[in-house]
């Protein structure tokens, strides 16, 4: 039973604050948490504390601190997807999330936060649902604002879908544009050691649909090869008897976007791309070199490569330059090295030269590289969809399928 | 350009800003609120209402414009309501009595034809929480339970937990409304009164029973918090009601039937007991047992075996293979908190060979959200120390990460080491190495400690961690000693710390790595580190055959830079030469005393009292040549110097106790609960009920429904039938009559199910179960049958001989009654007895509230021993607790009128018989706080419902007290041999008479 919610800006400024119980939380418990974060945790606290009175709980997202109190026994777990819950709720109701938008717009974050729990506990938290209850701004309600000020953010009606069996959708669709399109967004985790040694590479992968279909639509997506999926996830929408026989998808979706499954699949054997990194030290100087090329042709141009690394400690200078892309050294005293294309003619490759500080001959912390890089139009674990059929629509729609692979959590260690 | 930009930057904040309420939040105060809130106009008021809710956020305390926001409530806009609401629930306490006049617009929103009208006004008139107004929002909730509209009955289950709070002494009202929304079709409306039923009553687990497989079976479509708490309560309704699960990761002896199918399975390592982690055989599952279901020590105690035998059952029991059919897809929840409820019910339920399927999600939930990744994997570690093998295939998903945050990876880390065997360590031993290069030099020292651990575990690879922790030891050293850093010297103290962990297994063959780690002694500076090889050196002097020729230059060394050190080495070089001196051979002894006196003369004059003071105890412990005072009386001296040697003995060559892991007071919780995240049991945990604790209640219900279900002109029969039972009937079919009187008639029935509800923990003394039921079926034969059954059933003190006083007791002034006939037809109402144990918690009564009487609190409870001093005395269980922090003196409790003396006991005279009469009972001198004494009173009621007005006497004060009759007590039992009861049995028309046709 979560007891109070607060919502810290990047200074430690409460913005918000709702009490959920009558078990009422003071907000200098908000001044006892921001100490304990400047203090020991160093920018990393952990997602459960323990201050002299409350367990707090935190979820942090873009610059804002999501904080929520309680005193008793309760699944933390519950408190935590609650809050980021109520981070994705807001940030799909605003566009995006920072200190100022929350305080532009903090009555339709108290309205929010106020159906999304009752008594401690989460109450409506489906986002088709609350849109209908508390209405989004947009431009036009915006405007009407100015122009009349007069606004109504409050629905007047409740929700049909609160009463029905797939409360994830709501039961008219209006104005469905009849198309549905499916998309596979995977990331790959790798991990590469000092020895330059691959020692795993997994994708992750989401399915990712867009549905705007009028009625009660019924959808079944199927997999050419669904046995190398190691883990999977799902939608609260997706059935579970069908995938438990013959791995096969079937549900009702709610409108709009939203993510069908979740999937990893473990074990991949190469990466599209290397990152070779080399640091040498000696007498007070490091020398690095990175190499970055291609090493097994996804078939579809690689983008947006970026190469990022934390300098290590007691640096005094670093003169790095690459023969492509750009070098920045950013505030926090990381490198970014944004490459984007690799080209066909030469391999991008950054060296230079880190002056190490005075008394120390050799560096004895290495950097770990992080790689990023997007492709269009291939799902490196190989998955494909097979089909997806719609039935219970009036007419036929328009599917779509596209698939995507970033680099998730790409880690060159040196 | 860069004008341009900005400017335009600009203007673009001013149209996302423009149409939005930045200028309420920012400026809050720049209009007159009170008069906006006056205006005729919503929008003015929604505009002061946003600007009260902008002061509310940033902390202002608008409480003063309570009685103008208060009358807005009527407003017909939903918006300037809802607004209201929310301005009412935040201050709503603080002005209690303003509050009410909000309630008559609620009670008529409650009747509004639009259901969010009715659902909020029930939210916010039970969120505002008034005392006064409480039976009405029971009012209420009552009707809105039944609402067409199933958002409002998920709010009414909302209002339950509110009320709770309020009105604790409803408690069965608030039961009977849970019960029906159990019943409801709408899964959301079922989900909200788990919630409703985990505050209003989490132990009345009884009421599930009837609900059960249902629960289970709409489980995967309520939504995701609903299913956390449905599938917690689920898991303790099977517990209570079947017990564990024989076949169980908590009964399994060899963990080794979970391994995986490619490993090889090295179970040498995990089942040695010396090892570090005290990963051993089946200790550490009975541990586990121990720590889930802790409450109730008394099934464990002595022999585990003894406990497996009478609470277990298997995973064949339907309601147990139900439960983990339909928990076992939301393991592939979005919701890591559903995952992992999911996944705690199959650890403990789920046979040992099935227990793998919950490792792939688990690990996923790592991956997929990340902010769960903390809570999580401290459970993964519980998972992992009890059942190493269960995660050893997928030590590649602990492997850390850069983005991991510090916590992250200490638990990883931990994780790591205790999955760690001989097949993976090659992997794991990789990572480690490049770990040590990390930046986070405190990750590198926790893995340094990591890597000891490994090898204390696995011996096999101790030499190459020594090898390596060595190397880090030289290589850190130089750096060290280049550079000062903050924290840079942790790894350093850390690696040495971990060869000395290392070296304590097997010090003769680790001889080498302690000659190269002295040799280095000259290049590390950091006192901590000097100090920690002084000690090895110390300890070791004697192992082997090398070390003893490396001591008199190391010890010479010493004693040169002696004066340079700092305290902390300064003390270790004293005591190091000291055991030199205590181990060393004959040969060396002389030139070591030397040496040490040279050592001990510089400690003497040193700055620092405990330098001098270990100097002195040492001189004299160990006399080093110049000690020689008196040579005359030599035995004396010699006597003395054995009483020395032993001492020093001790005290220098004493083995220090193995320090045993935290494992033996590392306290574990329940997978998924916040106390197993902190470490301690926050307030509210629970452990799981105890094995099988309802299995007579259950029983009882079936017993009534069977009964009930037959036909309608039975349930008289039922009803008597199961109060019978001695009086544990959980009366749960009753959902219009239950309600009404249960102070008179149903009083029987009800001490144990609100003696549950209290979830007062009492042992109680046992009793068999009964078990009655019908037997229509061979009523021809049933005459010599049923005597010969009960008489072999029936223990003999039932059988013992009949008297007529005792039958008077029944009603003590009853006449007798007159002689019975035989009769020709045979009671065909079976009694069976098993040998069940069951709990009987008795109603509990407040007698003083510790409120009232300044902490001393009084707890009274009718009990069915008769008195020793007359059997027309109903003896009365008082609890006396002290809830102050202070000695209570003189507790004595008395009646008000006269109390009886002995004489008069027995009589039962006329005149005196009207009020109810107290025996003396012995005063408390005293009460410790806290301290809870529990004394036996004894009243005679003269069968009047009358109260026996008490007066406590405490500390001096006088303490008025109403002690209320419970008319059920005033029955005693009456023996009587099988043929009296039958004949008696048949005088009681009306009873058993549908039988009898």
């Amino acid at each position: 039973m979560l007891q109070c919610v607060f919502l810290l800006s990047d200074s430690g400024e409460v913005m918000v604050e709702k009490q959920m119980t009558a078990h009422r939380v003071d907000r200098a418990i908000c001044g006892w948490f921001w100490e304990y974060v400047l203090a020991h945790a160093a920018g990393d606290p952990s997602k459960v504390v323990v201050s002299p009175t409350h367990y707090l709980f935190q979820v942090y997202r873009h610059g804002v601190t999501f904080l929520a109190c309680t005193q008793v026994e309760m699944p933390p777990l519950m408190a935590i997807e609650f809050l980021s819950r109520v981070a994705d709720v807001l940030t799909d109701y605003l566009g995006d999330l920072n200190e100022d938008i929350i305080k532009d717009n903090f009555v339709i974050v108290y309205q929010i936060l106020d159906e999304m729990m009752d008594n401690g506990f989460p109450l409506t938290t489906e986002p088709n649902i609350l849109k209908e209850m508390i209405a989004q701004p947009n431009i036009v309600s915006k405007m009407l604002n100015v122009v009349t000020g007069k606004s109504s953010a409050i629905g007047n009606k409740l929700p049909d879908a609160t009463a029905s069996f797939v409360h994830w959708r709501t039961t008219v669709v209006k104005d469905a544009s009849n198309e549905a399109y499916v998309s596979i967004v995977e990331e790959l985790d790798a991990c590469v050691n000092r020895e330059g040694v691959l020692v795993k590479c997994e994708a992750c992968g989401d399915i990712v649909v867009n549905s705007s279909l009028p009625g009660v639509p019924e959808l079944t997506l199927s997999f050419a090869n669904p046995t190398i999926i190691n883990d999977v996830r799902f939608h609260p929408c997706v059935r579970f008897r069908p995938w438990e026989s013959s791995q096969i998808l079937s549900f009702v979706p709610p409108d709009g976007q939203f993510k069908l499954m979740s999937y990893r699949v473990k074990k991949l054997k190469t990466t599209p791309i290397y990152v070779k990194p080399q640091l040498s030290s000696d007498l007070g100087n490091c020398r690095v070199n990175v190499m970055v090329g291609i090493r097994n042709d996804p078939g579809k141009p690689i983008d947006s490569i970026t190469v990022q690394f934390q300098l290590p400690p007691l640096i005094a200078s670093a003169d790095l330059t690459a023969n492509h892309g750009t070098v920045d050294i950013l505030a926090d005293q990381t490198c970014l090295w944004t490459i984007g294309h690799i080209p066909k003619d030469k391999a991008p490759s950054l060296s230079g030269n880190l002056r190490l500080e005075e008394g120390l001959a050799h560096l004895h912390v290495f950097p770990t590289f992080q790689v990023k890089f997007r492709i269009m139009g291939v799902a490196l674990s190989g998955l494909q969809i097979d089909r997806l059929e719609v039935k219970n629509t009036p007419s036929a729609p328009y599917k779509g399928f596209r698939a995507q692979t970033q680099a998730g959590r790409y880690e060159v260690r040196s | 350009m860069f004008g341009l930009q900005a400017s335009s930057a600009a203007a673009s904040w001013v149209v996302g800003r423009m149409g939005t309420d930045a200028h309420l939040y920012d400026d809050p105060e720049d209009a007159s609120i009170p008069a906006l809130l006056d205006s005729r106009f919503d929008a003015d008021r929604i505009d002061a209402l946003k600007r009260l809710l902008a002061l509310i956020a940033q902390g202002v305390d608008v409480a003063h414009l309570f009685p103008q926001v208060v009358k807005n409530v009527a407003a017909q806009s939903l918006e300037v309501k809802k607004l209201v609401y929310l301005y009412l629930l935040h201050y709503a306490e603080k002005r209690q009595n303003e509050a009410l006049l909000s309630i008559n617009i609620f009670q008529k929103d409650l009747s509004d034809i639009n259901p969010l009208v009715r659902a909020w006004a029930l939210r916010t008139m039970a969120g505002i929480r008034l005392h006064v107004v409480a039976p009405l929002v029971l009012v209420a909730v009552k009707k809105c339970a039944r609402d067409p509209s199933a958002y409002v009955r998920k709010c009414a289950a909302y209002a339950l937990c509110k009320l709770f709070d309020l009105l604790p002494e409803e408690s069965t009202t608030l039961e009977e409304i849970v019960d029906v929304l159990f019943s409801d079709n709408s899964p959301g409306v079922v989900g909200a009164a788990a919630v409703a039923f985990k505050s209003v009553c989490p132990n009345c687990l009884a009421l599930i029973s009837k609900h059960f497989r249902r629960l289970c079976e709409t489980l995967p479509d309520i939504e995701e918090w609903y299913q956390i708490t449905l599938i917690e309560i689920l898991l303790r309704y099977v517990i209570a009601r079947h017990g564990l699960v024989k076949d169980s990761v908590m009964f399994a002896s060899n963990l080794s039937l979970v391994a995986q199918g490619g490993v090889t399975v090295d179970t040498m390592s995990y089942t040695q007991p010396t090892s570090v982690g005290g990963i051993s055989g089946t200790r550490p599952n009975i541990m586990l047992l121990r720590h889930y279901i802790e409450e109730h020590p008394g099934c464990f105690d002595r022999e585990d075996d003894k406990f497996s035998s009478p609470s277990v059952t298997t995973s064949t029991n339907d309601d147990v293979a139900i439960l983990l059919k339909c928990t076992s897809p939301l393991l592939w929840s979005q919701n890591s908190g559903v995952v992992l409820a999911a996944a705690s019910v199959h650890w403990i339920m789920a046979p040992v060979e099935e227990v793998k399927r919950i490792v792939g999600p688990i690990l996923f939930t790592l991956r997929s959200s990340p902010d769960a990744a903390y809570v999580v994997l401290g459970d993964i570690l519980v998972f992992a120390k009890t059942a190493p093998l269960l995660f050893a295939p997928y030590d590649e998903d602990f492997f850390i990460c850069s983005s991991d945050p510090y916590q992250t990876r200490a638990l990883k880390l931990e994780i790591l080491t205790t999955i760690a065997s001989e097949s993976s360590i090659p992997a794991i031993f990789e990572e480690f190495e490049d770990y040590i290069k990390d930046p986070n030099r405190r990750f590198v020292a926790d893995t340094v400690a990591a890597i000891a651990l490994c090898a204390q575990k696995l011996p096999s690879i101790s030499s190459t961690c020594l090898e390596g922790l060595l190397s880090l030891v030289f290589y850190e050293s130089s750096i060290t000693n280049s550079v000062h850093l903050d924290g840079e010297d942790i790894v350093l103290v850390q690696a040495i710390l971990s060869i000395k962990a290392i070296v304590k297994i097997d010090a003769a063959s680790h001889e080498k790595v302690i000659i190269r780690l002295v040799r280095r002694l000259d290049k590390i500076k950091q006192p901590a580190a000097r100090s920690l090889i002084i000690w090895i050196f110390g300890e070791y002097s004697s192992v082997g055959n090398l070390i003893p020729k490396i001591i008199p230059p190391v010890l010479k060394y010493l004693a040169w830079s002696f004066a340079a050190e700092v305290l902390e080495t300064k003390l270790q070089i004293l005591n190091a030469s000291a055991k030199v001196i205590i181990h060393s051979a004959e040969e060396h002894l002389e030139e070591f005393k030397r040496i040490m006196a040279y050592i001990t003369d510089l400690a003497a004059c040193d700055l620092n009292y405990d330098v001098r003071d270990r100097a002195r105890f040492i001189s004299n412990l160990l006399p080093c040549g110049k000690t020689s005072l008196n040579e005359n009386d030599s035995t004396c001296q010699s006597h003395s110097q054995d009483i020395r040697k032993e001492l020093a003995d001790h005290i220098f060559g004493g083995k220090i106790p193995t320090t045993s892991h935290s494992d033996s007071n590392y306290r574990i919780y329940l997978p998924g609960s916040l106390s197993q995240v902190v470490l301690h049991a926050a307030p509210g945990y629970a452990p799981l009920p105890k094995p099988q604790s309802m299995e007579l209640i259950y029983h009882t219900i079936k017993l009534t429904r069977d009964t009930a279900n037959s036909s309608e002109s039975n349930n008289s029969n039922a009803e008597s039938e199961s109060s019978y039972e001695s009086g544990s009937v959980y009366d749960s079919e009753s959902e219009g009559g239950g309600l009404s009187d249960k102070d008179a008639t149903g009083s029987s029935q009800y001490p144990n199910d609100d003696g549950h509800n209290l979830h007062h923990r009492q042992d109680n003394q046992e009793a068999p179960l009964v078990h009655m039921y019908d037997d229509n079926v061979d009523q021809g034969q049933t005459g010599r049958n049923v005597e010969d059954n009960l008489s072999s059933l029936i223990s003999t003190d039932l059988t013992e001989l009949m008297s007529k006083s005792a039958l008077e007791s029944w009603l003590d002034e009853a006449p007798a009654l007159p002689a019975v006939q035989e009769s020709m037809q045979k009671s065909i109402a079976r009694v069976s007895f098993t040998n069940r144990s069951f709990e009987r918690k008795p109603k509990l009564h407040t007698l003083l509230d510790p409120s009232n009487t300044s902490g001393l609190s009084v707890i009274y409870a009718f009990s069915a021993e008769i008195s020793p001093i007359s059997r027309l005395l109903v003896c009365i269980d008082l609890f006396v607790e002290n809830n102050t922090t202070d000695q209570l003196t003189d507790i004595i409790i008395k009646s008000e009128e006269a109390s009886i003396s002995k004489d008069e006991m027995d009589q039962t005279s006329e005149g005196s018989a009207s009020i109810p009469t107290l025996a003396p009972v012995e005063e408390i001198r005293s009460l410790a706080p806290q301290q809870t004494v529990k004394m036996i009173l004894q009243v005679h009621f003269h069968h009047h419902l009358l109260p026996l007005k008490l007066s406590v006497l405490c500390n001096g004060k006088r303490h008025p007290a109403k002690l209320h009759p419970d008319i059920a007590y005033f029955v005693r039992p009456l023996p009587m041999d099988l043929n009296a009861f039958l004949c008696k049995e048949n005088q009681l028309r009306g009873v058993f008479e549908y039988a009898r046709r």
